[in-house]
């Protein structure tokens, strides 16, 4: 049975395509560096158009002999009270621009002026090296170091020192345990459940959230924040994983960027946590088959958040304590204890395999 | 029924899911056609393999596994035709309902007329319908195009005019449409499906011919006064299944084995509940009901009319919608235990990141019997009010979808949609246990045979027949006398009070006549009260009398509630 590899890897290579949902301009070059903020494609999008009907304006019996008196052509910019139309003659009819703007069509005796537009851009979302410029849309980002995926994210990117200690990232986080000194910081912490910890972390604000859970019924709060939160293990109480915040860990004080996406299966686009190391790492598997001595994450209760290991794929179909039966596998936990899981409700997670054949 | 059969005996059936793909194996057995096995594996179509064919091909691998049949050639090809009938299949079919829902714009005319009926085609398949316009739209016509162009839509459907109706609204209207579609790139313009005045179909595609693709189907407005969205519903399936195969990776390399082109699931689905339609009480109508991660599908067919809703609720993926929606009391009321409120969302909103999951504890699967029972709450109410069907009373009633076909006890199961669904009078309930409806919908078009065989055979559960009975009595009063006569002759009595559910004992694919006798003005749905037995049919939960009331009505107080429902899961017996 194939599962999807969650990365909780401590060196590792990473390359990320990053392009616009529409084509655009491309901001970057081949080599060039670029920080997690950085713009790597932009496009204007129109947004605001106005329809200048002349062919009704001057009465005019067809839409072609409207469209004759037209003097401008498409891709014309015009100011306000320029001259779109005239019927010519001494006493000649005029239809003038309402707004300043650009014509993007002519038909029907019709003139649609571009009134205004929104700019969208895309971003690097980590800190590294554009290996790969993809024309009219983005680049593809190079960078090697520790990457972490996530489940979830509030659609926002940002970087900073990680700024944690083994005692904040085992805790939730509470607006008693922001401090001005974390202003601009990314920080960790367990779980979140009080909708005012994300406000006054906003208003530091710090420059990033890694937690391991967060009550749902603060989705809404933290999709209104500037800066971005990753959940690590989902919804619910529970804290990061050992196996992530021991690696967290050991990158304290290091620049760390994230990449708040929301997941999307479609897309494969994920939230993740990157920090980027001067060192060469191998490429890692999306994808894996269930074996025994494998490391694994629980995402479903009762043991949500938890890592293990397999210790052996149960042959058939295991029941369950509710009377369920399913293919399942039995894992060994770090505190010794044991459970049957079913396979679906587990992550392999991929770390330099080292911790293949280890039960315990 | 036995029919021979000289060609295409057996017949693969792949379903690819948003979950699983599945892979069914259909073949004759004495004659008639009969669902042999499944097998499962995870879909694909997405993150990392973007492409269906090795899930595919590992729920092949599985079906070969159970079957011991060799399915699969040296190189991992499916071997097809069959050799000397040991080896292969000799069809295949494919259903999809994976990929993400299509962005669709609606235009009409008359917002309660055109417009609607586009609205209502839109929601006939997968699909968000983002924007909608008819010509009393008060937005300035600047400003409506700009919605337009930020609706970003995948198809426009446009509807508007009775037949030798309206020609100058709809001509402005698609005006309109070209004049901004012109403006959007090229390779990013809508397909346009028209569904309006018929007379207007030469001008619409000169108006928008050269500009993107369009569509023409029936009239779905054809009067003032009448709907037709039969031949519309068949042609918008096959235009969002044409983005389908562009967008599914594997499905353009997998679709030229097949024997007919692939099919969206719910229209599979729906051609399934067509036909049974016909084979069954005209006054009752048949009620299909899919209970999956990202949708619900519910068809519904009586021998004249019938209607297929798809609603973005589901088990997995369809949950966000859901819970957007919803009061957590909405589904906490049918738990039967305590579960602080923080628990059943952390477990439900968990349930959108990982639609897979499955539930290990007791109180997570409560918790999902809980978000089923209320799932098919919000279909019911949202059909009734889209005057989906004509009665209450159904014959049978068919549920699939992963929560109940594999992750309960039939008497779970049962009470479920007794809760969910409350359906009135006499009702059999079915479930398709394989979830092979969409399938046996696909194979129709081919092998008119396979559907019918297997429908008859045992692939389906009957799970029981409910009776339900309402009265205005009060709370343990006796409303009612029933006696269950089996074919041996014997029988077996009982009384019932208000508000219980008493079960009667009959084996499924038997059948006894069912002897009523009401006190108390007690009355049920489309039956006659008289002293003539009614002939009913069993199931693996037998004949349920359903006197819980209509409709059901749960204590306010938290532990009476949570009581009672222990006591009803107690007399269904599990």
């Amino acid at each position: 049975m194939h599962a999807l590899v969650t990365q909780i890897h401590p060196l590792v290579q990473i390359r990320r395509n990053r392009s616009l949902p529409v084509p655009g301009t491309v901001l970057v070059r081949v080599g060039q560096k670029v920080i997690p903020t950085e713009i790597l494609a932009e496009t204007n999008v129109p947004s605001q158009h106005y329809l200048v009907d002349v062919f009704r304006s001057l009465g005019m019996k067809n839409t072609t002999e409207a469209e004759k008196l037209v003097n401008r052509k498409i891709g014309d910019q015009l100011d306000k009270q320029d001259i779109i139309a005239e019927t010519g003659g001494f006493f000649s009819r005029v239809i003038r621009a309402p707004m300043p703007g650009k014509i993007v069509a002519i038909k029907n005796g019709q003139v649609l002026l571009e009134t205004d537009s929104h700019k969208i851009t895309v971003q690097s979302g980590l800190t590294g090296s554009v290996v790969e410029v993809i024309k009219d849309r983005g680049a593809v980002v190079e960078t090697n170091g520790m990457l972490i995926q996530g489940v979830w994210g509030n659609e926002r990117i940002g970087f900073g020192p990680f700024l944690v200690d083994a005692d904040a990232i085992e805790k939730e986080l509470t607006p008693a345990s922001l401090s001005i000194t974390l202003r601009g910081a990314v920080i960790a912490a367990a779980f979140c459940t009080q909708e005012e910890s994300l406000i006054t972390a906003g208003s530091l604000p710090v420059g990033g959230l890694i937690l391991g859970s967060m009550n749902p019924e603060l989705i809404s709060c933290a999709m209104k924040q500037n800066f971005p939160i990753v959940l690590l293990e989902g919804f619910g109480q529970n804290g990061i994983n050992d196996l992530a915040k021991n690696l967290l860990l050991s990158n304290s004080k290091r620049e760390i960027s994230i990449h708040a996406a929301k997941w999307d299966r479609f897309t494969g686009n994920r939230p993740e946590v990157v920090v980027s190391l001067p060192a060469e790492g191998e490429s890692y598997r999306e994808v894996a088959e269930f074996a025994s001595g494998q490391a694994v994450r629980v995402h479903a209760n009762p043991y949500s958040g938890r890592v293990g290991w397999i210790q052996n794929i149960i042959s058939g179909l295991a029941s369950l304590p509710n009377g369920l039966r399913t293919t399942a596998a039995a894992i060994k936990f770090q505190n010794n204890e044991s459970a049957i899981i079913p396979l679906i409700n587990l992550d392999i997670i991929d770390i330099e395999n080292r911790f293949l054949g280890k039960t315990e | 029924m036995t029919t021979l059969i000289t060609e295409a005996n057996s017949i693969l059936g792949i379903e690819i899911g948003s979950i699983h793909t599945r892979a069914i194996l259909f073949d004759v057995v004495e004659e008639s056609y009969h669902f042999i096995a499944s097998g499962s594996a995870g879909s694909t179509y997405g993150d990392p393999f973007f492409d269906i064919g090795e899930g595919a091909f590992e729920a092949i691998a599985r079906l070969q596994e159970i079957t011991g049949r060799i399915l699969l050639n040296h190189d991992g090809n499916l071997i097809l035709p069959s050799q000397a009938g040991a080896e292969g299949v000799d069809r295949l079919i494919i259903t999809v309902s994976c990929g993400a829902d299509l962005n669709l714009v609606t235009f009409g005319l008359l917002n309660d007329v055109s417009l609607e009926t586009a609205n209502r085609l839109a929601k006939t398949s997968f699909t968000n319908v983002i924007e909608s316009f008819g010509i009393n739209d008060r937005r300035p016509i600047h400003v409506q195009m700009d919605a337009l162009l930020a609706a970003r839509p995948d198809i426009l459907v446009v509807a508007g005019g009775t037949d030798r109706g309206a020609t100058r609204s709809v001509a402005r209207m698609v005006s309109m449409i070209a004049t901004v579609l012109q403006i959007i790139p090229k390779e990013e313009r809508p397909t346009v499906l028209y569904c309006g005045n018929q007379a207007m179909v030469k001008r619409v595609k000169e108006l928008l011919d050269k500009i993107t693709e369009i569509k023409v189907t029936n009239n779905i407005r054809p009067t003032i006064d009448s709907e037709d969205l039969e031949k519309a519903t068949v042609d918008f399936g096959k235009l969002m299944m044409d983005h389908r195969m562009q967008n599914v990776g594997g499905l353009d390399r997998i679709s030229p084995l097949c024997s007919d082109q692939p099919v969206l699931s719910s229209v599979g689905f729906q051609r399934v509940v067509q036909f049974l339609g016909k084979q069954y009480d005209p006054a009752k109508g048949v009620l299909g009901l899919d209970l999956g991660s990202a949708h619900t599908i519910a068809a519904y067919a009586n021998n004249k009319e019938n209607s297929i809703n798809v609603f973005p609720s589901g088990m997995g993926v369809g949950l966000e919608y859901v819970l957007q929606r919803t009061q957590i009391e909405e589904i906490e009321k049918w738990l039967p235990e305590l579960i602080p409120h923080e628990e059943i969302l952390a477990y439900l909103w968990q349930k959108t990141l990982f639609p897979a999951t499955i539930p290990a504890t007791c109180s997570s699967l409560a918790i999902e019997l809980a978000v089923a029972r209320h799932i098919l709450r919000m279909t019911m109410r949202e059909l009734s009010l889209r005057g989906a069907f004509v009665s209450r009373t159904f014959e049978p009633i068919i549920v699939s979808g992963s929560v109940l076909t594999h992750t309960a006890t039939p008497q779970q199961v049962l009470l479920t949609l007794l809760d969910g669904i409350q359906p009135l009078g006499i009702t059999p309930l079915v479930l398709d246990k394989h979830g092979i409806i969409p399938l046996l919908g696909a194979a129709a078009k081919i092998n008119p045979l396979l559907p019918v065989q297997v429908l008859e055979s045992t692939a389906f559960v009957n799970l029981a027949t409910s009776v339900t009975a309402e009265s205005n009595a009060r709370y343990g009063n006796t409303i009612m006398q029933a006696r269950l006569v089996y074919t041996s002759g014997n029988y077996i009595d009982a009384e019932v009070k208000q508000g219980s559910l008493v079960v009667l004992p009959l084996k499924s694919g038997e059948t006894g006549q069912l002897i009523l006798k009401t006190v108390r003005r007690t009355r049920i749905e489309d039956v006659e009260m008289t002293s003539e037995p009614i002939k009913i049919k069993g199931g693996v939960c037998g004949v349920v009398i359903d006197a819980r009331g209509r409709p059901l009505e749960l204590p306010a107080e938290d532990a009476r509630r949570r009581e009672l429902l222990k006591r009803w899961a107690f007399m269904l017996g599990g």
